[in-house]
């Protein structure tokens, strides 16, 4: 579902952001600073700090609607990828270094565009709850004309 | 209970893009990055609408949104949840909203496509802080940390400055060099009407390599534009996002075929500003000038610099209309205003200029380039003229004035202002020939050169 050019794109280092809803509709989201796109394109993992997880992982347990987005403030390209919850687990102490290094990719991003120098520094990137997710459909979100149409 | 969201107008200001979540009534959630969150009360918030995306179906379908913003100087993020309340497509609140995308689309040759279809008034049902996302303690300036007097003591300063000004020139770069000097807005320009309508003039500047005097803004394009059109101060603390969501929407337009592929306006002043802040010079309605500040720092202006320069602007008016009112007043005296030769009006001529006035264009050009048009330049002909005529170097205001052949205009002929214009323009342009005041209504013409003239149909 992910081709090699997008899985490339997503993996970068963007701003990532996850968002569900509850049982009454009630959106809830966390805040992502890294995911993995796995072999094949049909799942992605979002790695979300466990400080801020709690809502959207009730959310996902209760109804499994996930929808994660990517934006690369360069230039802002941006994509939602929606997903049905598969699972989630702590995590490992391996998967740091992917964290910090799309972390700082973004961080590089936002110096790029002047956003002030220590703008995010405080935020908390691990440790992280990786949350995996089937991916269902792809939107470009990049703003303009065709923003919110469906990706193939 | 307030939710304190009057304290949070520090996160609305566009510098890091909001996440806007909401949900369809069928419970597929959507996740969508906004560019603008604006501060409508001390319970609703308003979202642009640009475009008729999802996150617009779905909160008509859903009203529940939860947006997050985060605070630029304490990097603190924040949730606010929120329940669509109505959509609004005129009033103040859109019109300032549209103000702010215009502003950032006129410089990217998106205006009127890259615009505001309707302002979404959100009420907020909450705000918390976002736990993964805590902030620190902005830096203690010393700035910051004695605002309000610090704010009372510079606007006194400045006063002062401009209480000591005894003409128009001295008044506008006293202002400009009190906005520098006591206020640290080291880039800033201010523009007077044109002679054309709905056409502003560029009569001073401060910060930037060339004095820019003359360069022309018409009314709608870029902040000073749109500050003339709209009269209203314009804050922009995040242009390089904004422009870069423009430019995105821009190419994407492009390629729909929306727009033509180069209608760019080219921005004057900084070549990347981060922020702008714009404020109209109104007396009693009328439009006076438009003052401009800018600056390469992403969140340069707040909250209190924009209310700040705009009491400011206010008084700047003022000050300007009377010192205009007063040299005009003063240079139509016969008693003040009889020409008297000043010492050395003429300097030796060290090298040669050719000066040439095309009547048609109205433009005079000097060795083969643009200098100036208008009654600048019909005022600036007349002169070098007369001086090669019979060698007179002395001219008071009050001559150009009665003169019927520059076609000033019968009500507020703005002839002051247009010297001033002419003597900076010539200052950037043509150091060799200059206007050099000798008192209340009288000035002098100073040629360093041998000056040949002719003039053109």
């Amino acid at each position: 579902m992910i081709d090699a050019e997008l899985a490339l794109f997503l993996q970068q280092g963007l701003a990532i952001n996850i968002g569900t809803r509850d049982a009454t509709l009630a959106p809830h989201a966390a805040y992502a600073p890294a995911a993995l796109v796995e072999p094949g394109g049909t799942h992605v993992v979002i790695y979300a700090p466990a400080v801020g997880a709690d809502a959207v992982l009730a959310d996902l347990a209760g109804n499994g609607q996930a929808a994660v987005v990517f934006a690369r403030p360069m230039d802002d390209r941006a994509c939602q990828v929606k997903g049905t919850y598969v699972s989630h687990r702590p995590a490992t102490d391996d998967e740091r270094s992917l964290v910090d290094s799309q972390w700082n990719g973004f961080m590089q991003q936002l110096e790029m565009i002047g956003t002030p120098g220590e703008s995010t520094r405080t935020w908390v990137i691990w440790p992280c709850v990786a949350i995996r997710l089937r991916v269902t459909a792809l939107f470009n979100q990049t703003p303009g004309p065709d923003a919110g149409a469906r990706l193939s | 209970m307030s939710l304190g969201l009057e304290t949070l107008t520090s996160c609305f200001q566009g510098l890091i893009p909001a996440t806007l979540y909401t949900c369809a009534a069928d419970g597929t959630p959507n996740s969508a990055y906004l560019s603008h969150v604006e501060y409508v009360d001390a319970t609703h918030v308003a979202l642009s609408f640009q475009f008729f995306n999802k996150s617009r179906r779905n909160v008509e379908e859903n009203p529940q949104a939860l947006v997050r913003v985060v605070d630029p100087d304490t990097q603190q993020g924040w949730e606010l949840r929120l329940r669509l309340e109505r959509s609004e497509t005129s009033g103040p609140l859109f019109d300032r909203m549209a103000l702010r995308i215009e502003a950032i689309a006129s410089y990217c040759g998106m205006k009127g496509i890259f615009r505001l279809l309707a302002a979404d008034v959100y009420e907020v049902l909450s705000v918390g802080k976002v736990p993964e996302q805590p902030g620190a303690p902005p830096p203690v300036s010393d700035r910051r940390a004695l605002d309000a007097v610090f704010t009372m003591r510079a606007l006194q300063h400045l006063t002062e400055r401009i209480n000591a000004a005894d003409g128009l020139e001295p008044l506008i770069d006293a202002i400009l060099a009190g906005l520098d000097e006591v206020f640290g807005f080291s880039h800033s320009m201010i523009l007077l009407p044109g002679e054309q309508p709905r056409t502003l003039i560029t009569i001073a500047t401060r910060g930037y390599p060339e004095n820019g005097a003359g360069a022309e803004a018409r009314f709608g394009e870029g902040i000073t534009g749109l500050v003339a059109e709209a009269r209203k101060p314009i804050r922009i603390s995040g242009l390089m996002r904004g422009m870069l969501y423009a430019y995105a929407a821009r190419f994407r337009a492009e390629e729909a075929g929306w727009c033509p592929a180069e209608r760019r306006i080219p921005l004057p002043g900084l070549a990347n500003p981060a922020s702008q802040l714009g404020v109209p010079l109104l007396v009693r309605g009328e439009l006076v000038g438009v003052l401009v500040i800018e600056s390469e720092t992403p969140y340069r202006f707040h909250e209190d610099d924009k209310q700040t320069i705009e009491l400011l602007g206010a008084y700047l008016a003022l000050a300007i209309q009377n010192a205009v009112l007063q040299e005009a007043g003063e240079a139509a005296d016969p008693r003040a205003s009889a020409p008297t030769p000043g010492p050395a009006a003429l300097a030796v001529p060290t090298a040669t200029l050719a000066l040439a006035y095309y009547r048609a264009d109205d433009v005079v050009m000097v060795d083969g380039e643009y200098l100036i048009r208008g009654l600048p330049a019909r005022i600036l002909w007349k002169l070098v003229t007369i001086h090669a005529a019979d060698g007179r170097a002395e001219f008071t205001n009050r001559e150009l004035r009665l003169d019927k052949t520059l076609q000033l205009p019968e009500y507020k002929d703005n002839l002051e202002t247009r010297l001033l214009l002419l003597r900076r323009r010539l200052e950037q342009k043509c150091p060799a020939l200059q206007i050099v005041p000798r008192g209340r209504g009288r000035f002098a013409l100073v040629a360093n050169a041998a000056v040949s003239l002719v003039e053109r149909p």
